[in-house]
């Protein structure tokens, strides 16, 4: 008796004889890569469902690899980044988005607690050299990025210690001390990497002498000059600018007393010094911004620029926040505040096309308060940069960052456009990029202009309810100057969130395609194809029925104007 | 002259007929390919002549994926037998028997007592569509069962004649347009109701008889392998959409299969020696028009106007509530084996199958 195995296989006689793939009229299904949402929205550059992906294959130093292709500072990113990838989450339609930057400060921890070695080789000794200016999240991810690309680096940095505002800026209820000092000098330690200390540009080096030793020299000295600040010309006496005051805090633990306080501006400097001046003792803290609290009513581009969780903690903890506000008047007695007069304002479009913030008369009121507090920003420092300012920040000409001279870059805050940590990881990585390529003697790299995922692009039948973890968080009354509030989920926790992961435009393996075939024409293949699937289409019998693409829960299958008939093979 | 060089010249005569090139000396008749190492056995392969999206052609070969190659099949009259096998060709790769409409489970019989016979466990599986089950082959299939053969009958049921042309069966649902049910002046549709034959089936006393969609891929193998593994009748039906007599677009053939279960109008059920014993629950019943708003079939009902949709369109819910109710269909909290637990995937397959 002829004995069979499972894949047993006639031959002579079949119907395979007969290609049916030339029945194809209109449509060809194709695999398509498309951007999950989280991707497109990361200014870093990660790509989430990337490393997800790898989450969801059990293995978290290779999902650690994949993250760290863009941002080499997860668990710095994972903490403190306001994390637009979680609002554009197309789960969040469904049952909640991903807890993104949980699992990316997980992943974070995990790499420093177990050692694992960043996936970059060491340059050669005779490799070009580049220079950065400031070792902020900018210049560190430009340095690393250079390592990738087999460029060493040398950062120049002011201050006695690396970090730029992650240190200067941060509470450690934010971002502890000991995961900023471990990730960054994992960073700081890869082989191609030189790190000179107080060494100020325009003091102890100039631009000329940069520009001279280093055949591409990039800026990211973040913003230190402070903005004079006044309304109609008055001024408190004691008036101290927001992201001094808070520096002084992180540094040596310094606070202002006052009994009713009055904050002006819609950052996370402004957020941070509420809350310390709430822990810290005042009766009333308030802040005024011209920005909406997120709401349906609210356009995205009209929020508070603050990370969500923060806002929510700081709702908790009772701060007051007037919204769509601005001080219109300080009331003095001699040269002491004593109160503000507050008008609503809403940003309008003027008639020059752009948008306006009007002020409506007949809505100001007067709050009594004993210190007002401007977080309005601050600018570049023009020290060492003469000529190269302008409007108070490098303004640079392209999205690499160039500046209107050769091999020089901007990153970072100093670019006046920028504002998270994510975004100067960014563009870190995108001078780099350009950096290697010109010194190659090449072209820009292209942009990934490949379309977004939307949630209508996806069939949600195949995604059963799992909902969000929720990271453990102190009470309002736990909290104090130095506890991180915000804990860790845990690697359960983590495990199980990456399979929440909708995979969003890219293959998830899950087989509907080869499952649903009504003729066989979805192959499946134990090597990764050429596409990063695990299926083929064997165009000489598929009939163009757009059941694969229907059924596709990630959408990663999508019917394309057909090449006709049975091609022999070739797709 | 021996077997083997028969063949080979058999086989050179059909390739110059069909215009293709002499096989050279040694050479394989199919190159290696990934076609040939699938990771499961396909016993229904590619060039078959169904329509684009045939709900019957998955039904069949998702069968045969999970009956395995140790099999042989009496297939009725249909379109499954129509598709499958123009001369000189066959999608089978397993033995497979053509004789009649009426007369596939008599054929199956006889396959199974003359495996008997001989003293092999080979399992005979007898394929039908509704016409060739409900209605022609009703009396053999009946007589099979009685006499207590080991045969797996499968039901493809795609409620009407579509091999002759969509001419209504006892399987077609209730105010369902077909040719010879047609909408209009007189009539909405099919005036008499669907069969219930599931009932009819068990009430012959078989160990196993279960209804089956191909919506649900895994539930389907599940109960495939089940009753394969009973040494005795056991029946499956399997709702089949069919893009063209049911009128919709060929991508949604799933989706249309989907709706009919969370409907409630084709529960999935299975039924031992007469006795329920197992449902899939539906995890949001969804009302009917959902499922009949995507077909062709049932156009008619969709018209605000005419005051004899609404009834009918009420006649079909009610039906679809009648078996939520007697199958007791309504699941209470999420499980993971219904509706919306059985069609959720994951990285690497079906996560009822990882778990």
């Amino acid at each position: 008796m002829v004995s069979m195995t499972r894949g047993a296989y006639a031959k002579p006689g079949t119907s395979l004889d007969f290609k049916t793939g030339n029945w194809r009229s209109t449509e060809m299904p194709a695999h398509i890569h498309a951007k999950a949402p989280c991707h497109a929205a990361c200014p870093a550059g990660e790509d989430q469902q990337a490393w997800f992906a790898k989450l969801q294959e059990g293995h978290a130093e290779a999902a650690w690899a994949e993250l760290v292709r863009a941002n080499p500072l997860p668990a710095i990113t994972g903490r403190v980044c306001p994390h637009p990838c979680e609002g554009a989450c197309n789960r969040a339609a469904l049952d909640g988005a991903l807890a993104i930057h949980n699992v990316e400060r997980w992943l974070g921890d995990e790499a420093i607690r177990n050692g694992w070695d960043y996936p970059v080789a060491a340059p050669r000794a005779n490799a070009p050299e580049v220079g950065i200016v400031g070792a902020g999240p900018a210049g560190i991810s430009a340095a690393y990025h250079c390592l990738r690309h087999g460029l060493r680096a040398t950062i120049y940095e002011a201050s006695p210690e690396a970090g730029g505002l992650l240190r200067a800026a941060i509470p450690q209820t934010r971002l502890p001390r000991a995961p900023l000092d471990a990730e960054l000098s994992r960073v700081l330690a890869l082989p191609g990497i030189t790190l000179n200390l107080r060494t100020r540009l325009g003091r102890d080096v100039s631009l000329e002498e940069l520009r001279h030793n280093h055949p591409a020299v990039l800026l990211a000295p973040g913003c230190q000059a402070s903005t004079a600040w006044s309304v109609d010309g008055a001024v408190p006496a004691d008036l101290r600018e927001g992201l001094h005051m808070l520096k002084d805090f992180v540094d040596h633990g310094a606070l202002p007393e006052a009994e009713r306080v009055v904050v002006h501006g819609g950052g996370n400097t402004a957020m941070d010094l509420c809350r310390l001046l709430k822990r810290s003792g005042s009766k009333q803290v308030t802040l005024i911004t011209a920005s909406g609290l997120p709401g349906p009513d609210t356009d995205p581009s009209d929020e508070i620029n603050v990370v969500p969780r923060e806002l929510e903690e700081a709702l908790e903890e009772g701060i007051e926040i007037i919204d769509h506000a601005t001080i219109n008047r300080l009331i003095m007695k001699g040269s002491r505040v004593t109160g503000v007069e507050i008008m609503s304002l809403r940003k309008l479009p003027g008639r020059d096309g752009r948008s306006h913030r009007i002020g409506f008369e007949g809505t100001e009121r007067v709050v009594a308060v004993d210190m007002v507090i401007p977080c309005i920003g601050e600018r570049v420092e023009p020290q060492g940069l003469s000529g190269l300012v302008e409007r108070g920040y490098l303004r640079p000409s392209d999205r690499f960052g160039r500046l209107n001279e050769g091999e020089l870059f901007a990153l970072g805050d100093a670019r006046g456009d920028r504002g998270t940590v994510a975004a100067a990881i960014g563009d870190g990585a995108l001078a780099a990029s350009a950096v290697a390529r010109h010194l190659a003697g090449e072209a820009d790299p292209v942009v990934d202009d490949r379309p977004e995922m939307p949630n209508a692009g996806l069939n949600l039948t195949y995604y059963d309810h799992l909902p969000r973890a929720e990271a453990p968080k102190l009470s309002v009354e736990e909290r104090t100057f130095d506890t991180e509030i915000e804990g860790d989920i845990g690697r359960v926790a983590a495990m199980a969130e990456a399979e929440r992961c909708l995979s969003c435009g890219n293959c998830l393996a899950c087989d509907n395609c080869w499952t649903f075939c009504p003729d066989n024409a979805v192959i499946k293949t134990v090597e990764l194809a050429l596409d990063g699937s695990h299926y083929l289409f064997d165009l000489d019998y598929c009939k163009g029925c757009g059941l694969c693409a229907h059924e596709c829960p990630t959408g990663f299958i999508q019917m394309l104007p057909n090449a006709n008939g049975a091609t022999e093979g070739a797709v | 002259m021996s077997a083997e060089s028969e063949r080979a010249e058999r086989l050179t005569e059909l390739r110059q007929k069909f215009g293709r090139k002499p096989l050279a000396p040694g050479e394989e008749t199919i190159p290696h390919s990934p076609r040939e190492a699938q990771p499961k056995f396909r016993g229904l392969d590619s060039g078959h002549r169904a329509c684009q999206g045939c709900g019957e052609a998955l039904a069949a070969r998702l069968v045969m994926e999970s009956a395995g190659p140790d099999v042989m099949i009496a297939n009725a009259t249909g379109c499954l037998e129509v598709f499958t096998t123009p001369w000189p060709q066959s999608a089978w790769r397993v033995p497979w028997v053509h004789s009649l409409f009426e007369n596939a489970a008599a054929v199956a019989s006889g396959m199974e007592a003359a495996m008997k016979a001989q003293g092999k466990n080979t399992k005979v599986l007898a394929f039908g569509g509704d016409g060739g089950t409900y209605d022609i082959g009703f009396q053999a299939l009946s007589g099979m069962l009685e006499r207590y053969h080991n045969v797996l009958y499968v039901c493809y049921d795609n409620e009407a004649y579509m091999n002759t042309g969509i001419q209504r069966s006892s399987s077609t649902p209730h105010s369902a347009t077909t040719t010879t049910s047609p909408a209009g002046k007189e009539r909405m549709g099919k005036r008499h109701l669907k069969k219930d034959l599931l009932s009819i089936i068990a009430a012959h006393h078989i160990p196993y008889a279960a209804s089956a969609s191909v919506a649900f891929p895994a539930d389907l193998q599940r109960k495939v392998r089940y009753a394969m593994g009973i040494d005795g009748p056991t029946f499956l039906v399997i709702h089949s959409p069919c893009p063209l007599g049911w009128k919709h677009a060929s991508a949604l053939t799933i989706q249309v299969a989907r709706r009919a279960v969370e409907c409630g109008l084709f529960p999935l059920v299975e039924i031992e020696r007469g006795a329920l014993t197992n449902v899939m629950p539906i995890r949001d019943v969804r009302p009917v028009t959902d499922y009949l708003s995507i077909q062709g079939r049932f156009s008619h009902l969709m018209d605000t106007e005419d005051t004899r949709a609404e009834e009918e369109r009420a006649h079909l819910q009610a039906l679809a509530d009648y078996n939520i109710q007697v199958f007791s269909l309504q699941g209470d909290g999420e499980d993971p084996v219904d509706t919306g637990g059985s069609a959720a995937v994951g990285r690497s397959g079906h996560a009822a199958r990882r778990a």
